[in-house]
Protein backbone atom coordinates (compact mmCIF):
# COMPACT_ATOMS: atom_id res chain seq x y z
CA UNK A 1 0.00 0.00 0.00
CA UNK A 2 2.00 3.17 -0.98
CA UNK A 3 -0.67 5.76 -0.69
CA UNK A 4 -0.74 7.43 2.66
CA UNK A 5 -3.99 9.87 1.68
CA UNK A 6 -6.61 8.31 0.21
CA UNK A 7 -8.41 10.72 -2.53
CA UNK A 8 -5.94 13.13 -3.07
CA UNK A 9 -7.10 14.58 -6.21
CA UNK A 10 -9.35 17.62 -4.55
CA UNK A 11 -9.76 19.46 -1.75
CA UNK A 12 -13.44 20.44 -2.72
CA UNK A 13 -14.76 17.44 -3.70
CA UNK A 14 -14.92 15.93 -0.30
CA UNK A 15 -17.80 17.72 1.28
CA UNK A 16 -17.27 18.44 5.43
CA UNK A 17 -20.97 16.62 6.81
CA UNK A 18 -20.15 19.85 9.21
CA UNK A 19 -20.40 22.94 7.73
CA UNK A 20 -18.33 25.54 10.39
CA UNK A 21 -18.81 28.90 10.54
CA UNK A 22 -15.02 29.62 10.59
CA UNK A 23 -12.49 29.18 8.58
CA UNK A 24 -11.65 25.62 7.29
CA UNK A 25 -7.82 24.60 8.18
CA UNK A 26 -8.01 21.66 5.79
CA UNK A 27 -9.01 23.59 2.89
CA UNK A 28 -6.99 26.88 3.67
CA UNK A 29 -4.26 23.87 3.66
CA UNK A 30 -4.67 22.27 -0.05
CA UNK A 31 -5.39 19.37 1.67
CA UNK A 32 -8.13 16.46 0.70
CA UNK A 33 -10.88 15.35 3.78
CA UNK A 34 -11.08 11.89 2.63
CA UNK A 35 -9.83 9.29 5.58
CA UNK A 36 -6.12 8.56 5.73
CA UNK A 37 -3.93 5.38 5.61
CA UNK A 38 -3.01 3.85 9.12
CA UNK A 39 -0.29 2.17 7.49
CA UNK A 40 2.75 4.23 7.90
CA UNK A 41 1.58 3.66 11.54
CA UNK A 42 1.86 0.16 11.75
CA UNK A 43 4.25 -1.03 8.89
CA UNK A 44 7.58 -2.22 9.23
CA UNK A 45 8.25 -2.29 5.60
CA UNK A 46 7.19 1.23 5.22
CA UNK A 47 9.55 2.17 8.86
CA UNK A 48 12.28 1.14 6.73
CA UNK A 49 11.59 3.33 3.80
CA UNK A 50 11.10 6.25 6.10
CA UNK A 51 14.31 5.70 7.49
CA UNK A 52 15.88 6.05 4.09
CA UNK A 53 13.61 8.40 2.26
CA UNK A 54 12.83 10.40 5.27
CA UNK A 55 15.41 10.58 8.12
CA UNK A 56 18.47 10.02 6.24
CA UNK A 57 17.21 13.06 3.67
CA UNK A 58 15.58 15.96 6.35
CA UNK A 59 17.27 18.38 8.22
CA UNK A 60 17.12 16.78 12.08
CA UNK A 61 17.52 19.01 14.79
CA UNK A 62 19.99 17.96 16.90
CA UNK A 63 20.76 20.59 19.88
CA UNK A 64 20.70 24.22 20.88
CA UNK A 65 23.40 26.48 20.59
CA UNK A 66 23.51 26.69 24.95
CA UNK A 67 24.97 23.32 24.41
CA UNK A 68 28.10 24.64 23.00
CA UNK A 69 28.87 27.48 25.22
CA UNK A 70 32.53 27.93 24.66
CA UNK A 71 34.91 27.21 21.83
CA UNK A 72 35.79 23.34 21.89
CA UNK A 73 32.94 22.69 23.77
CA UNK A 74 31.17 19.51 22.63
CA UNK A 75 27.77 17.06 22.91
CA UNK A 76 27.73 13.88 21.63
CA UNK A 77 24.22 13.52 19.96
CA UNK A 78 23.06 9.71 19.72
CA UNK A 79 20.30 9.73 16.40
CA UNK A 80 19.18 6.02 16.64
CA UNK A 81 17.24 6.28 13.55
CA UNK A 82 19.84 6.94 11.01
CA UNK A 83 22.28 4.34 13.16
CA UNK A 84 24.36 7.55 14.09
CA UNK A 85 26.36 9.07 17.23
CA UNK A 86 27.27 11.98 16.02
CA UNK A 87 29.89 14.75 17.76
CA UNK A 88 28.78 17.98 17.68
CA UNK A 89 31.50 20.49 18.61
CA UNK A 90 32.11 24.55 18.53
CA UNK A 91 35.02 25.75 16.96
CA UNK A 92 37.91 28.06 18.44
CA UNK A 93 36.28 30.08 15.15
CA UNK A 94 32.87 29.93 16.68
CA UNK A 95 31.83 27.36 14.05
CA UNK A 96 29.24 24.56 15.02
CA UNK A 97 30.37 21.66 13.19
CA UNK A 98 29.30 18.09 13.26
CA UNK A 99 31.31 14.63 12.77
CA UNK A 100 30.39 10.93 12.38
CA UNK A 101 31.61 9.95 16.45
CA UNK A 102 33.46 7.35 14.76
CA UNK A 103 37.97 6.82 14.58
CA UNK A 104 39.54 6.62 11.42
CA UNK A 105 41.04 3.85 12.28
CA UNK A 106 39.12 0.50 13.26
CA UNK A 107 35.82 2.09 13.72
CA UNK A 108 35.42 2.95 17.30
CA UNK A 109 33.35 5.00 19.09
CA UNK A 110 35.72 8.31 19.71
CA UNK A 111 33.72 10.60 22.33
CA UNK A 112 32.06 8.27 25.10
CA UNK A 113 30.81 11.59 27.27
CA UNK A 114 27.45 13.15 26.14
CA UNK A 115 29.24 16.53 26.84
CA UNK A 116 31.80 18.27 27.68
CA UNK A 117 34.60 20.66 26.53
CA UNK A 118 37.93 19.67 25.01
CA UNK A 119 40.55 20.69 22.39
CA UNK A 120 41.49 17.28 21.15
CA UNK A 121 39.60 14.11 21.01
CA UNK A 122 41.26 11.29 21.73
CA UNK A 123 40.07 7.42 21.06
CA UNK A 124 40.66 5.61 23.93
CA UNK A 125 41.39 2.05 21.70
CA UNK A 126 44.54 3.51 20.20
CA UNK A 127 45.04 7.19 21.27
CA UNK A 128 44.17 8.33 17.90
CA UNK A 129 43.99 12.02 18.44
CA UNK A 130 41.36 14.58 16.70
CA UNK A 131 40.80 17.96 16.60
CA UNK A 132 41.79 21.14 15.54
CA UNK A 133 40.13 22.87 12.45
CA UNK A 134 37.64 20.73 10.83
CA UNK A 135 37.66 17.41 12.96
CA UNK A 136 41.40 17.09 11.84
CA UNK A 137 43.23 13.75 12.68
CA UNK A 138 45.82 15.29 14.58
CA UNK A 139 48.16 12.04 15.74
CA UNK A 140 48.70 8.27 15.02
CA UNK A 141 50.69 6.77 17.92
CA UNK A 142 53.37 4.49 16.79
CA UNK A 143 52.99 5.78 13.47
CA UNK A 144 56.24 4.44 11.32
CA UNK A 145 54.44 0.84 11.58
CA UNK A 146 51.36 2.02 9.33
CA UNK A 147 51.54 1.76 5.47
CA UNK A 148 51.34 4.72 3.31
CA UNK A 149 49.00 6.43 5.79
CA UNK A 150 48.03 9.73 5.26
CA UNK A 151 47.00 11.10 7.85
CA UNK A 152 45.21 14.10 5.97
CA UNK A 153 42.59 11.90 4.62
CA UNK A 154 42.17 10.31 8.00
CA UNK A 155 39.98 13.17 10.12
CA UNK A 156 36.71 12.45 11.38
CA UNK A 157 34.08 12.14 9.07
CA UNK A 158 31.68 15.65 8.47
CA UNK A 159 27.75 16.02 8.80
CA UNK A 160 26.25 18.46 7.22
CA UNK A 161 25.03 21.00 9.84
CA UNK A 162 23.71 24.36 9.72
CA UNK A 163 22.35 26.61 12.75
CA UNK A 164 18.93 28.66 12.96
CA UNK A 165 17.56 30.80 15.14
CA UNK A 166 19.91 28.75 17.67
CA UNK A 167 18.72 25.29 17.06
CA UNK A 168 21.44 23.28 15.35
CA UNK A 169 20.50 20.96 12.59
CA UNK A 170 22.03 18.03 10.98
CA UNK A 171 21.41 16.15 7.64
CA UNK A 172 22.93 12.53 6.91
CA UNK A 173 23.13 12.92 2.87
CA UNK A 174 26.97 13.57 2.19
CA UNK A 175 26.08 16.31 0.11
CA UNK A 176 22.70 17.92 1.26
CA UNK A 177 20.35 18.22 -2.07
CA UNK A 178 18.74 21.49 -0.17
CA UNK A 179 20.11 23.51 2.46
CA UNK A 180 18.74 24.06 6.23
CA UNK A 181 17.23 27.46 4.64
CA UNK A 182 15.74 25.86 1.90
CA UNK A 183 14.11 22.72 4.17
CA UNK A 184 13.25 24.63 6.51
CA UNK A 185 11.11 27.23 3.74
CA UNK A 186 8.60 29.41 4.73
CA UNK A 187 8.55 28.33 8.15
CA UNK A 188 12.25 29.49 8.67
CA UNK A 189 11.36 33.40 7.32
CA UNK A 190 8.46 33.34 8.89
CA UNK A 191 9.15 32.43 12.69
CA UNK A 192 12.87 34.16 12.14
CA UNK A 193 12.97 36.71 14.65
CA UNK A 194 11.14 35.25 18.16
CA UNK A 195 13.10 36.69 21.44
CA UNK A 196 13.70 33.17 22.91
CA UNK A 197 14.28 33.32 26.83
CA UNK A 198 15.13 31.41 30.05
CA UNK A 199 17.31 29.00 27.85
CA UNK A 200 20.18 28.01 30.78
CA UNK A 201 17.78 26.21 32.69
CA UNK A 202 15.74 22.92 31.90
CA UNK A 203 12.97 20.42 33.09
CA UNK A 204 13.10 17.41 31.00
CA UNK A 205 11.16 14.81 30.68
CA UNK A 206 11.25 11.51 28.58
CA UNK A 207 9.66 7.99 27.63
CA UNK A 208 10.46 4.91 25.37
CA UNK A 209 7.78 3.50 24.27
CA UNK A 210 5.96 0.92 22.28
CA UNK A 211 4.32 3.49 19.99
CA UNK A 212 5.07 4.39 16.52
CA UNK A 213 6.69 8.24 16.29
CA UNK A 214 4.18 9.25 14.42
CA UNK A 215 1.38 9.14 17.01
CA UNK A 216 3.29 10.57 19.63
CA UNK A 217 3.54 13.76 17.31
CA UNK A 218 -0.20 13.30 16.43
CA UNK A 219 -0.44 13.87 20.41
CA UNK A 220 0.59 17.30 20.28
CA UNK A 221 -0.64 18.46 17.14
CA UNK A 222 -4.59 18.50 17.48
CA UNK A 223 -6.09 20.05 21.04
CA UNK A 224 -9.50 18.24 20.54
CA UNK A 225 -8.04 15.54 22.65
CA UNK A 226 -7.71 18.09 25.44
CA UNK A 227 -11.08 17.60 27.41
CA UNK A 228 -11.55 13.83 27.02
CA UNK A 229 -7.70 12.72 27.57
CA UNK A 230 -6.50 15.58 29.78
CA UNK A 231 -9.59 16.26 31.67
CA UNK A 232 -8.10 17.18 34.67
CA UNK A 233 -4.32 18.36 33.80
CA UNK A 234 -5.15 20.73 30.77
CA UNK A 235 -8.81 20.61 29.19
CA UNK A 236 -9.29 23.23 32.28
CA UNK A 237 -6.84 25.85 30.86
CA UNK A 238 -7.38 24.75 27.30
CA UNK A 239 -11.05 24.12 26.88
CA UNK A 240 -14.14 25.93 28.15
CA UNK A 241 -17.90 24.13 28.62
CA UNK A 242 -19.19 26.97 26.65
CA UNK A 243 -16.67 29.21 24.88
CA UNK A 244 -14.86 26.11 23.12
CA UNK A 245 -16.30 23.03 24.49
CA UNK A 246 -13.95 21.00 21.99
CA UNK A 247 -10.43 23.37 22.12
CA UNK A 248 -10.45 24.60 18.77
CA UNK A 249 -7.34 25.49 17.70
CA UNK A 250 -7.35 29.53 17.16
CA UNK A 251 -5.79 29.01 13.30
CA UNK A 252 -3.63 26.12 12.46
CA UNK A 253 -1.76 26.62 9.13
CA UNK A 254 0.86 25.02 7.05
CA UNK A 255 4.13 27.17 6.83
CA UNK A 256 5.37 25.02 3.44
CA UNK A 257 6.16 21.31 4.81
CA UNK A 258 5.75 22.44 8.50
CA UNK A 259 2.91 23.49 10.13
CA UNK A 260 1.41 24.98 13.13
CA UNK A 261 -1.59 25.45 15.14
CA UNK A 262 -2.38 28.11 18.02
CA UNK A 263 -3.97 26.91 21.35
CA UNK A 264 -7.15 28.10 22.98
CA UNK A 265 -6.43 29.83 26.52
CA UNK A 266 -9.71 29.51 28.78
CA UNK A 267 -9.33 33.55 29.77
CA UNK A 268 -11.66 32.55 32.97
CA UNK A 269 -9.19 29.83 34.27
CA UNK A 270 -8.92 30.26 38.13
CA UNK A 271 -7.38 27.03 40.25
CA UNK A 272 -10.60 26.02 41.84
CA UNK A 273 -11.33 27.01 45.66
CA UNK A 274 -10.51 23.40 46.34
CA UNK A 275 -6.89 23.12 44.69
CA UNK A 276 -5.09 25.05 47.84
CA UNK A 277 -1.60 24.15 46.57
CA UNK A 278 -2.13 24.93 42.73
CA UNK A 279 -3.55 28.45 44.39
CA UNK A 280 -0.53 28.68 46.78
CA UNK A 281 2.23 28.34 44.21
CA UNK A 282 0.96 29.34 40.88
CA UNK A 283 1.69 31.93 39.12
CA UNK A 284 -1.19 33.37 37.09
CA UNK A 285 -1.45 34.34 33.21
CA UNK A 286 -3.31 34.32 30.48
CA UNK A 287 -5.48 31.60 30.88
CA UNK A 288 -2.33 28.85 30.13
CA UNK A 289 -1.88 26.73 32.98
CA UNK A 290 1.27 24.91 31.32
CA UNK A 291 3.38 27.77 33.48
CA UNK A 292 3.53 32.00 33.43
CA UNK A 293 6.55 34.29 33.50
CA UNK A 294 6.25 37.21 35.44
CA UNK A 295 8.70 39.13 33.20
CA UNK A 296 8.26 40.83 30.10
CA UNK A 297 10.05 38.47 28.25
CA UNK A 298 6.51 36.55 27.37
CA UNK A 299 5.39 39.82 25.57
CA UNK A 300 8.16 39.81 23.48
CA UNK A 301 7.22 36.63 21.84
CA UNK A 302 3.45 37.44 22.30
CA UNK A 303 4.00 40.64 19.76
CA UNK A 304 5.55 38.55 16.68
CA UNK A 305 3.76 38.11 14.03
CA UNK A 306 3.98 34.27 13.76
CA UNK A 307 2.86 34.17 17.13
CA UNK A 308 -0.87 33.89 17.59
CA UNK A 309 -1.17 35.38 13.87
CA UNK A 310 -5.16 36.21 14.36
CA UNK A 311 -3.91 37.91 17.80
CA UNK A 312 -6.53 36.12 19.29
CA UNK A 313 -6.72 37.41 23.33
CA UNK A 314 -7.68 33.77 24.24
CA UNK A 315 -4.23 32.26 22.98
CA UNK A 316 -2.07 30.06 25.36
CA UNK A 317 0.21 28.35 23.32
CA UNK A 318 1.48 27.68 19.92
CA UNK A 319 2.76 24.78 18.17
CA UNK A 320 4.96 24.33 16.09
CA UNK A 321 6.21 20.87 14.02
CA UNK A 322 9.08 20.92 11.73
CA UNK A 323 9.02 18.24 9.86
CA UNK A 324 9.76 15.40 10.36
CA UNK A 325 9.89 14.92 14.07
CA UNK A 326 11.06 18.30 15.91
CA UNK A 327 8.21 20.97 17.64
CA UNK A 328 9.21 24.17 18.96
CA UNK A 329 6.37 25.32 21.25
CA UNK A 330 5.63 28.77 22.40
CA UNK A 331 3.54 29.94 25.68
CA UNK A 332 2.76 32.93 27.66
CA UNK A 333 5.25 31.35 29.97
CA UNK A 334 8.38 30.45 27.81
CA UNK A 335 9.07 27.35 25.24
CA UNK A 336 9.19 24.07 25.28
CA UNK A 337 10.84 21.58 22.60
CA UNK A 338 9.73 17.94 21.73
CA UNK A 339 12.02 15.19 19.93
CA UNK A 340 9.95 12.05 18.75
CA UNK A 341 12.74 9.98 17.49
CA UNK A 342 11.42 6.65 16.00
CA UNK A 343 13.36 3.84 17.00
CA UNK A 344 11.64 0.53 15.69
CA UNK A 345 7.51 0.66 13.62
CA UNK A 346 6.28 0.22 17.10
CA UNK A 347 8.91 2.10 19.20
CA UNK A 348 9.56 5.89 20.41
CA UNK A 349 12.29 7.80 22.43
CA UNK A 350 10.33 11.07 22.70
CA UNK A 351 12.61 13.41 24.73
CA UNK A 352 10.58 16.99 26.34
CA UNK A 353 12.88 20.11 27.51
CA UNK A 354 10.88 23.01 28.90
CA UNK A 355 12.95 25.96 29.36
CA UNK A 356 12.21 27.61 32.46
CA UNK A 357 13.67 30.88 34.16
CA UNK A 358 16.27 30.15 36.86
CA UNK A 359 14.69 29.19 40.77
CA UNK A 360 14.29 32.74 42.63
CA UNK A 361 12.43 31.96 44.96
CA UNK A 362 10.69 29.48 47.56
CA UNK A 363 7.66 29.75 46.63
CA UNK A 364 9.04 30.32 42.78
CA UNK A 365 10.73 26.66 43.36
CA UNK A 366 7.62 25.19 44.61
CA UNK A 367 5.74 26.46 41.55
CA UNK A 368 8.19 24.72 39.34
CA UNK A 369 7.41 21.50 40.85
CA UNK A 370 4.22 21.70 40.77
CA UNK A 371 4.75 22.55 36.82
CA UNK A 372 7.28 19.70 36.16
CA UNK A 373 4.76 17.49 38.23
CA UNK A 374 1.60 18.25 35.91
CA UNK A 375 3.69 17.84 32.30
CA UNK A 376 4.54 14.71 33.62
CA UNK A 377 1.47 13.71 34.14
CA UNK A 378 0.04 15.15 30.63
CA UNK A 379 3.03 12.87 29.41
CA UNK A 380 1.53 9.62 31.09
CA UNK A 381 -1.86 10.46 29.82
CA UNK A 382 -0.26 10.83 26.17
CA UNK A 383 2.12 7.99 26.08
CA UNK A 384 -0.67 5.36 27.84
CA UNK A 385 -2.57 6.36 25.23
CA UNK A 386 -0.17 6.12 22.62
CA UNK A 387 0.63 2.13 23.39
CA UNK A 388 -3.08 1.72 23.70
CA UNK A 389 -3.40 3.49 19.66
CA UNK A 390 -0.71 1.27 18.25
CA UNK A 391 -2.45 -1.93 20.08
CA UNK A 392 -5.64 -1.25 18.45
CA UNK A 393 -4.03 0.06 14.69
CA UNK A 394 -1.86 -3.33 14.43
CA UNK A 395 -5.06 -5.29 15.20
CA UNK A 396 -5.57 -4.76 11.70
CA UNK A 397 -9.66 -3.71 12.61
CA UNK A 398 -9.12 -0.39 10.73
CA UNK A 399 -7.27 0.35 7.44
CA UNK A 400 -8.26 4.09 7.75
CA UNK A 401 -8.52 6.82 10.29
CA UNK A 402 -10.88 10.01 10.08
CA UNK A 403 -9.77 13.49 10.92
CA UNK A 404 -11.63 16.31 11.72
CA UNK A 405 -10.35 19.85 10.55
CA UNK A 406 -8.87 20.26 14.64
CA UNK A 407 -6.65 17.59 13.25
CA UNK A 408 -5.46 19.16 10.11
CA UNK A 409 -1.70 18.85 11.20
CA UNK A 410 -1.53 15.15 11.48
CA UNK A 411 -3.54 15.41 7.83
CA UNK A 412 -1.00 17.76 6.81
CA UNK A 413 2.50 15.54 8.26
CA UNK A 414 0.80 12.52 6.47
CA UNK A 415 0.71 14.18 3.29
CA UNK A 416 4.29 15.92 3.32
CA UNK A 417 5.59 12.24 4.47
CA UNK A 418 3.35 10.74 1.19
CA UNK A 419 5.65 13.42 -0.71
CA UNK A 420 9.25 12.31 1.05
CA UNK A 421 8.31 8.86 0.33
CA UNK A 422 7.43 9.20 -3.07
CA UNK A 423 10.09 11.88 -4.27
CA UNK A 424 13.32 10.98 -5.57
CA UNK A 425 14.54 14.55 -5.27
CA UNK A 426 14.05 16.13 -1.75
CA UNK A 427 13.47 19.58 -4.15
CA UNK A 428 10.33 17.63 -5.54
CA UNK A 429 9.38 16.48 -1.69
CA UNK A 430 9.68 20.31 -0.59
CA UNK A 431 6.71 21.14 -3.26
CA UNK B 1 22.73 14.64 53.34
CA UNK B 2 19.05 14.39 53.58
CA UNK B 3 18.67 10.82 54.03
CA UNK B 4 15.61 9.44 56.24
CA UNK B 5 16.25 9.68 59.57
CA UNK B 6 14.45 8.40 62.66
CA UNK B 7 15.40 11.15 64.99
CA UNK B 8 12.15 12.51 66.17
CA UNK B 9 13.98 16.31 65.65
CA UNK B 10 14.22 15.87 62.07
CA UNK B 11 12.18 18.90 60.95
CA UNK B 12 12.79 22.21 61.96
CA UNK B 13 11.09 22.87 65.65
CA UNK B 14 6.85 23.70 64.99
CA UNK B 15 6.93 21.30 62.30
CA UNK B 16 6.86 18.36 64.08
CA UNK B 17 3.18 17.30 63.02
CA UNK B 18 5.06 16.31 59.88
CA UNK B 19 7.49 14.25 61.01
CA UNK B 20 5.21 11.17 60.33
CA UNK B 21 5.65 12.14 56.86
CA UNK B 22 9.16 12.14 56.28
CA UNK B 23 10.09 8.64 55.86
CA UNK B 24 8.10 8.11 52.98
CA UNK B 25 7.82 11.62 51.45
CA UNK B 26 11.45 13.26 51.30
CA UNK B 27 12.86 12.30 48.13
CA UNK B 28 16.67 13.85 46.83
CA UNK B 29 14.33 13.90 43.34
CA UNK B 30 11.36 15.43 41.01
CA UNK B 31 11.14 11.82 39.41
CA UNK B 32 11.57 10.02 42.89
CA UNK B 33 8.63 12.26 44.58
CA UNK B 34 6.36 11.88 41.42
CA UNK B 35 6.94 7.64 41.63
CA UNK B 36 6.18 7.99 45.68
CA UNK B 37 2.89 9.60 45.05
CA UNK B 38 2.18 7.28 42.31
CA UNK B 39 2.87 4.08 43.86
CA UNK B 40 0.96 5.53 46.98
CA UNK B 41 -2.64 4.80 48.38
CA UNK B 42 -4.75 7.65 48.05
CA UNK B 43 -5.92 7.39 51.89
CA UNK B 44 -2.38 7.84 52.25
CA UNK B 45 -1.82 10.96 49.92
CA UNK B 46 -4.82 12.31 51.11
CA UNK B 47 -3.53 12.07 54.69
CA UNK B 48 -0.44 13.98 54.27
CA UNK B 49 -2.21 16.40 52.06
CA UNK B 50 -4.50 17.23 54.83
CA UNK B 51 -1.72 17.59 57.32
CA UNK B 52 1.11 19.61 54.86
CA UNK B 53 -1.36 22.06 53.07
CA UNK B 54 -2.30 24.14 56.68
CA UNK B 55 1.54 24.45 57.13
CA UNK B 56 2.85 25.10 53.88
CA UNK B 57 2.93 29.27 54.45
CA UNK B 58 4.81 29.08 57.39
CA UNK B 59 7.05 26.66 55.68
CA UNK B 60 7.59 28.96 53.19
CA UNK B 61 7.85 31.88 55.74
CA UNK B 62 10.49 29.19 57.37
CA UNK B 63 12.70 28.08 54.82
CA UNK B 64 12.84 32.25 53.01
CA UNK B 65 15.61 32.77 55.87
CA UNK B 66 18.21 30.65 53.87
CA UNK B 67 19.49 31.04 50.72
CA UNK B 68 18.45 28.37 47.88
CA UNK B 69 20.73 25.53 47.87
CA UNK B 70 22.42 26.52 50.92
CA UNK B 71 20.27 24.96 53.96
CA UNK B 72 20.87 23.32 57.29
CA UNK B 73 19.06 19.25 56.60
CA UNK B 74 16.27 19.85 58.73
CA UNK B 75 15.29 22.92 56.81
CA UNK B 76 16.32 20.90 53.90
CA UNK B 77 13.61 18.08 54.82
CA UNK B 78 10.85 20.62 55.60
CA UNK B 79 11.74 21.84 51.98
CA UNK B 80 11.61 18.30 50.34
CA UNK B 81 8.06 17.96 51.81
CA UNK B 82 6.59 21.16 50.11
CA UNK B 83 7.89 19.93 47.26
CA UNK B 84 6.35 16.52 48.04
CA UNK B 85 3.19 18.54 48.29
CA UNK B 86 2.53 19.40 45.21
CA UNK B 87 2.37 15.71 43.84
CA UNK B 88 0.07 14.92 46.41
CA UNK B 89 -1.94 17.64 45.05
CA UNK B 90 -1.80 16.41 41.54
CA UNK B 91 -3.26 13.11 43.31
CA UNK B 92 -5.57 15.05 45.46
CA UNK B 93 -7.08 18.22 43.24
CA UNK B 94 -6.98 16.96 39.91
CA UNK B 95 -7.35 12.74 39.82
CA UNK B 96 -9.07 11.86 42.91
CA UNK B 97 -6.52 8.94 42.37
CA UNK B 98 -2.70 8.34 42.86
CA UNK B 99 -2.26 8.97 39.11
CA UNK B 100 -4.26 9.82 35.78
CA UNK B 101 -6.83 7.26 35.05
CA UNK B 102 -6.29 4.40 32.82
CA UNK B 103 -2.04 5.02 32.96
CA UNK B 104 -0.33 2.37 33.32
CA UNK B 105 2.13 1.51 35.92
CA UNK B 106 5.54 1.34 36.25
CA UNK B 107 5.61 4.03 33.44
CA UNK B 108 8.29 4.47 30.67
CA UNK B 109 7.23 8.56 31.80
CA UNK B 110 10.79 9.65 33.84
CA UNK B 111 11.30 13.36 34.64
CA UNK B 112 15.04 13.00 33.83
CA UNK B 113 15.89 16.18 34.81
CA UNK B 114 13.90 18.48 37.20
CA UNK B 115 14.44 21.86 38.62
CA UNK B 116 17.28 23.15 40.63
CA UNK B 117 17.41 22.57 43.44
CA UNK B 118 16.51 18.82 44.80
CA UNK B 119 15.47 18.58 40.96
CA UNK B 120 18.02 15.81 39.97
CA UNK B 121 19.27 14.33 36.73
CA UNK B 122 19.00 10.73 36.15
Amino acid sequence: MSAVIDKVETGTSGTPRHQMAEECFTLDAGLPTGPVSVEPYRSPEFFERERERVFKRAWLFAGRIEQLPEHDSYFVKEILICKASVLITRSKEGKVQAFHNVCSHRGNLVVNKPCGRAERHVCRYHNWAYGGKDGALLGIPDQKHFFDVDKKSLGLTPIACDVWEGFIFVNFQKQPEVTLAEFLGPFGTTYAGIPYFNLDETIVIQADFKANWKLIADAFAEPYHVPSLHPATLAPGFAHPEDNRYARPLSARAHGIHRHFSAYGNPHYVPAPTSKVESLVYIQDTGGVLGGDASENAQGVMNHPAINPTKNPNWSADVTWIFPNFNIDYSTGGFWIHEFWPVAYNRTQWTLRIFIPKTASIRHRLQLEHYASRWAEVVLEDVTNCERIQLGLESGAKDHMVLQDAEMLIRHNLWVLDKWMKADKVADALK
Amino acid sequence: MSAVTDKATSLPAGFEALEAFVPYWVHETNDKRREARSTAQMEDIQAFYDTVVPMAEQGIAYLEQYELGKMPADAERLFKLLLAMNHAAIAVEMHGAPRAFDSTWPSAVRITQGPWPHGGRI
